[in-house]
């Protein structure tokens, strides 16, 4: 524990935590910037408190604790799977209020049981919340990634259209955007005639010569970036729908897939209901949000007291899957933020894929929500 | 009473400047000491006037060191955090012009706008295991088009000190985002331009730092701008 900073909710909160096999770690406030900036992109960068070390190398104040309890596990090469819980300040810049916050939370890392692993993250933040004293009539929303890119790949859209909308998943105006912008087709663009016709009769072994040639005329590095393979495999991809655009069935099948906000029980049948209406199968992903539901169900957890959002994501690549938030009804910043994040071990170096899920509790909105607040 | 004017210290934006001064009755004139930031001012009372780069001005703007300072738009946009607040841009003095531009490589044929870009940025880290790199001296510029404008979240800036365009030949980035008069500098070095990649139209301008003044320095100030009408 940072010692900077006590929140009177440390005494429950860590017992809980270790009764539900998640023992506290303890991770320098100072942390490398490039994971950040690596993993949240440079968005981060203006809200980040940065610095730099006498070396040369970015350092920053943590602003929060999933990437430095990830980093610690790491390097401690520790097995797994395991589950972490830790507790302290974390800083962000605003352009006003406060830079700092208290969190404590669990990160999750390599359950193989991810349906297990989803159920029990929001199942211990709601916990979490009860043992700081939170009463009932908080609102949970919850939201499945899989989901949506199961919607669009059912649909049997082009592999570049369901990028682009995935990208766009939880930012409902750029989604809305690119919803748009394909329905109305592809803008047209200017291409050398020569390789339009080459990309349309699909010779990629051509175009990429061509574009190699064009790479060493420029003197480009051809092994450190893009190579001439993928940019001709692209352009392939671009030129075969530049012509085509998203019919106004599949729109309003995905309009009505994204505006389902119903309760986690009767989520199934929604789905089905508007999946079943354009003749889609689910598939796993709709199997695996079942399983969840069950495992939800075995942790106590009450379905019908959960939202079930389509369109609730978060616009970050690495995170997967489920994603859940709980707050104050009316209230604008949530209690609890928590979800899956696949990739996350991936982009900081993990030898080997893992599963992982987590979740963080906002200590200062909730001691000011029980009128604990004794900062 | 004293107002302070900032004027570039040295080559055409200097020469461009001082005659523009000139037309609007503020005559400027070099110090007799070379080396003396100082210059010598007519044709108006209380005028201190300063000769600094390019960059300082923009930096002495946002830090309130002086009143006014002529200087690119590009720099006032990329050095003041929030201009719109702490600055305002009394006119445009008509030279001096150059766009911010998003560029990547030539070779790149399928990638045409920002859009395309969007899509390779995305996908970089799957296939190359780092983040698509973009070179630059514009930072905050860069950041707020990609990230604000269009959504863009997956990429690093890489800090440029140096001549920027070569950056993707030397293989330190992947594209970059650079200031353009011409263009020339850019197809010498197989660069192009996205269809929707100019971040900024900039030219030379005049501009105040926003602060309370005394009575007689907001009169002043006043009838400086008034000049610029």
């Amino acid at each position: 524990m940072d010692g900077l900073e006590v929140s009177p909710f440390d005494g429950p909160l860590l017992a809980l935590f270790e009764k539900r096999g998640a023992p506290l770690v303890s991770v320098p406030i100072l942390q490398p910037a490039d994971p950040y900036l690596d993993t949240a992109g440079e968005a981060l960068r203006r809200r980040i408190f940065l610095t730099r070390g006498e070396g040369g190398e970015n350092l920053c104040l943590r602003p929060d604790f999933t990437i430095p309890v990830c980093l610690s596990h790491l390097a401690e090469r520790q097995a797994l799977p395991r589950r972490y819980s830790y507790r302290g300040l974390i800083f962000r810049q605003q352009r006003s209020g406060p830079a700092e916050f208290i969190q404590a939370g669990v990160e999750d890392l390599g359950e193989p049981d991810l349906a297990s692993a989803d159920a029990r993250a929001v199942a211990d933040s709601l916990a979490a919340l009860e043992a700081c004293g939170v009463g009932a009539g908080m609102q949970t929303i919850l939201g499945d990634q899989g989901l949506f890119e199961a919607f669009l790949a059912a649909l049997g859209l082009p592999d570049g259209w369901q990028r682009r909308l995935i990208r766009t998943f939880g930012e409902n105006a750029l989604l809305g955007k690119a919803m748009g912008a394909l329905a109305r087709g592809a803008k047209p663009f200017t291409l050398d005639p020569a390789l339009r016709d080459l990309a349309k009769a699909g010779e990629a072994g051509e175009l990429t010569r061509e574009i190699r040639v064009r790479m060493s005329e420029a003197g480009l590095p051809i092994h450190t970036g893009r190579s001439p393979g993928e940019i001709a495999a692209r352009l392939i991809e671009k030129v075969a729908v530049a012509e085509t655009r998203l019919d106004e069935g599949a729109l309003e099948a995905l309009r009505a897939f994204l505006s389902i906000d119903c309760s986690l029980d009767q989520a199934r049948e929604r789905l089905t209901s508007v999946a079943g209406r354009r003749g889609l199968d689910l598939g796993p992903a709709l199997a695996f949000f079942e399983a969840r539901n069950h495992a939800l169900d075995a942790a106590m957890v009450d379905l019908s007291a959960i939202r079930y959002r389509a369109a609730f994501g978060r616009p970050l690549d690495y995170y997967t899957g489920l994603v859940f938030e709980v707050r104050e009804p009316g209230s604008a910043e949530p209690l609890v933020g928590g979800g899956r994040y696949d990739r996350l071990l991936d982009y900081l170096g993990a030898s080997e894929a893992v599963p992982a899920v987590g979740f963080s509790l906002w200590l200062d909105r909730v001691a000011t929500l029980t009128g604990k607040d004794g900062r | 009473m004293t107002l302070t004017l900032a004027l570039p210290s040295k080559g055409r934006l200097k020469d461009q400047t001082v005659e523009r001064l000139a037309e609007v009755g503020i005559m400027v004139s070099s110090p007799e000491d070379a080396r003396s930031y100082r210059a010598n001012v007519a044709g108006i009372e209380g005028l201190e006037v300063l000769l600094l780069s390019a960059s300082e001005i923009a930096r002495e703007l946002r830090d309130g060191g002086i009143d006014f300072g002529v200087t690119g738009e590009d720099l006032v946009r990329e050095t003041i955090p929030d201009p719109d607040r702490s600055v305002e841009i009394v006119a445009r003095l008509g030279f001096g012009h150059a766009d911010v531009v998003v560029a990547v490589p030539e070779a790149w044929v399928d990638v045409e706008a920002m859009e395309d870009l969007d899509d390779v940025a995305a996908g970089f880290r799957q296939k190359h295991r780092r983040r698509l790199r973009i070179a630059t001296k514009y930072a905050r510029l860069t950041q707020s088009f990609f990230t604000r404008r269009h959504g863009i979240q997956s990429y690093r800036i890489v800090e440029s000190l140096g001549a920027t365009e070569g950056a993707p030949a030397a293989g330190s980035a992947d594209i970059i985002v650079d200031i353009t008069s011409t263009g020339s500098t850019l197809v010498a070095n197989r660069l192009k331009v996205l269809s929707d990649g100019v971040i900024l139209k900039s030219e030379a301008c005049l501009v105040m730092a926003k602060r309370e003044r005394a009575e007689a320095d907001a009169l002043l100030a006043a009838e400086i701008a008034a000049r610029f009408d």
